[in-house]
């Protein structure tokens, strides 16, 4: 893990310093290059941890809307990446993508676990979490939580014992057959968590699942998160329009452009870990979220503009 | 522990609720049919018109074997039609729903069927089936299915697509998700069409009976009809209404039960 580290800041070193390239030079796409690179060399399977997915030149229109153009990622196992962009950027369409909900345009490579596939084989490979909590409101809180469990065939007695197992860690001993309306905001997304998480699968993919909570409540979420993460190791992909939750949680961070979306800056987060609450206010975190806020406040002047106000 | 305990001390407390609410509508229509006894009395109104709630019940008293058998055959028509109805209506959303194709070709037909007054259809049921049980059931049925069908369309197009696309990356197949997701999920819309479904079948099973039987409500009205019993007519009247009242708060019941959740989300 830690010397693959090395490898990516020492190969992405020539694009993650937006302060060299000036503004021109953020306009443009220096990012494909930059992202294309590394794939041919032969390090990155040599050091021996492939990548889990691999996004070349994925693109997504709507009709003339354009979501996607050329977007360029990997992601490796056991990372927790963060996916940060101004509103309307194609994160959700990306996510949509890797959830194999959704076919990228014709011409795209999409890899996982080193073999091309076609996103709807990514169905029921990926444990996603959408924005929103989605419980069943007929389902309790171990029901909903074995969800994914049952459709993929399992008894629902073993799914159950499965969950009431996790519920503790997931702090909802107790309110195992209470009903979604019954539970706080933070109760049931931390319920989604859980059904996510007891979905076993090598990529998570969290799309602003803190969004709808007060700050309090998220910050609490978040240093939770890291914890359950660290525990239990899965690659998690976070979207997020939070640059403090994003590097707070992230082992690198994605900037987007605005739409069409691609990634306009990859930002490794060397802080170390664990990590503290008070690590928002070293010196350290600061500078890494001027460098991420300059990039999303250019980007979300550019769609602020576009869109017509 | 203390939460259990909490909530069977309230689920207790919910009961007595629902016994006191139960007798005070029971004392009610007792006070209601003081007045009304009193009114028929005092106004010297004749039982032709309107015959005093005592006379009605004495009627009832003196034979009620004769109401109680026809009440059960009556019954028993609208339950068979009543299921059976609320099943295919179900159904029928379901396909509809799932081939949009054959919701275009079929659906305005069915809208088309409903329009034909069930009376103009009571004889070619009676032809077909004769002077049977089954035949005033497929009168229930047929005048009842379609708002089920209609309200089943309804719930399921409340139905969130995020939900299903959420059903979709777990790796649900359709039928996971419609037996997991979409049909919970249209159940308060269905149990509303139910609800008027059951009063629409007890109907379609009376009108069924004027086609020609020998026991039911819809025979004892017309024997009564014709003989000018009018105490007759108010039994049956009355009879039909506890069984319109009975089926309806069956449905109401199970609708509680079903959908505890009720129209959250």
């Amino acid at each position: 893990m830690t010397d693959m580290s090395i490898a990516w800041s020492e190969d992405y070193a020539c694009g993650l310093n937006p302060g060299a390239r000036g503004l021109a030079g953020l306009l443009r796409p220096v990012k494909t290059k930059a992202l294309a690179a590394p794939a041919a060399e032969p390090a990155w399977t040599v050091s021996g941890d492939r990548p889990l997915i691999e996004l070349r030149k994925v693109s997504k229109s709507f009709g003339p809307v354009m979501a996607l153009d050329n977007l360029e990622a990997t992601i490796f196992p056991g990372e927790l990446v963060t996916v940060v962009g101004p509103s309307g950027c194609g994160k959700s369409t990306l996510f949509n993508i890797l959830a194999g909900l959704e076919e990228p345009d014709p011409g795209n490579i999409l890899r996982f676990r080193g073999r091309s596939s076609a996103a709807s084989e990514l169905l029921g490979q990926v444990s996603f979490m959408p924005q929103r909590d989605l419980l069943l409101p007929w389902r309790n809180v171990i029901d909903n939580a074995i969800l994914a469990l049952e459709i993929e065939g399992m008894p629902r007695v073993q799914a159950r014992a499965e969950a009431l197992k996790m519920l503790p860690e997931f702090g909802l001993s107790g309110f195992e057959a209470q009903y979604p309306n019954q539970l706080s905001g933070g109760m049931r997304q931390r319920v989604a968590l859980m059904r996510t998480f007891l979905f076993k699968r090598d990529l998570m993919l969290l799309d602003e699942p803190f969004g709808a909570l007060d700050a309090l409540t998220r910050t609490m979420m978040q240093r939770w998160l890291l914890d359950v993460w660290q525990k239990h190791r899965r690659t998690v992909l976070f979207i997020t329009h939070d640059v403090d939750e994003a590097i707070f949680l992230g082992d690198r961070v994605l900037v987007m452009t605005a739409r069409p979306g691609k990634v306009k800056l990859e930002q490794k987060i060397d802080l170390p870990r664990p990590r503290k609450a008070d690590i928002v206010t070293s010196p350290e975190f600061i500078g890494l979220k001027k460098t991420l806020l300059d990039a999303i406040e250019e980007e979300s002047m550019k769609s602020f503009m576009t869109s017509g106000h | 522990m203390s939460l259990s305990g909490l909530s069977r001390v309230s689920l207790s407390a919910v009961k007595a609720d629902r016994f006191v609410s139960i007798l005070k509508s029971l004392i009610w229509i007792a006070a209601l049919l003081l007045v009304v006894e009193l009114i028929v009395v005092a106004l010297g109104i004749r039982p032709y018109y309107l015959p005093r709630p005592s006379a009605i019940a004495a009627a009832f008293l003196a034979t009620p074997q004769a109401y109680l058998l026809s009440m059960w055959r009556t019954l028993l028509e609208t339950v068979i039609g009543f299921v059976a109805g609320s099943l295919f209506g179900v159904a029928m959303g379901v396909l509809f729903h799932r081939w949009t194709l054959l919701r275009e070709l079929f659906f305005p037909l069915f809208v088309v069927s409903q329009t034909i007054p069930v009376i103009a259809f009571g004889a070619v049921v009676v032809l077909w089936f004769g002077n049977t049980l089954l035949a005033k059931a497929v009168i229930a049925f047929y005048i009842s299915f379609l708002p089920v069908t209609v309200n089943a369309l309804l719930g399921f197009a409340t139905v969130d697509p995020r939900q299903v696309a959420l059903m979709r990356s777990f790796g649900a197949k359709e039928g996971q998700i419609l037996r997991r997701l979409y049909l919970p999920a249209a159940l308060p819309q269905i149990f509303v069409a139910l609800k008027l479904a059951s009063s629409l079948s007890l109907i379609g099973a009376i009108v069924g009976e004027w086609f020609g039987d020998t026991t039911g409500l819809g025979v004892l009205l017309l024997q009564a009809m014709y003989n000018e019993n009018v105490v007759g007519i108010w039994v049956t009247i009355v009879a039909s209404a506890c069984l319109g009242i009975g089926l309806y708060g069956a449905v109401s019941e199970a609708e509680r039960r079903i959908v505890f959740w009720g129209a959250e989300q």
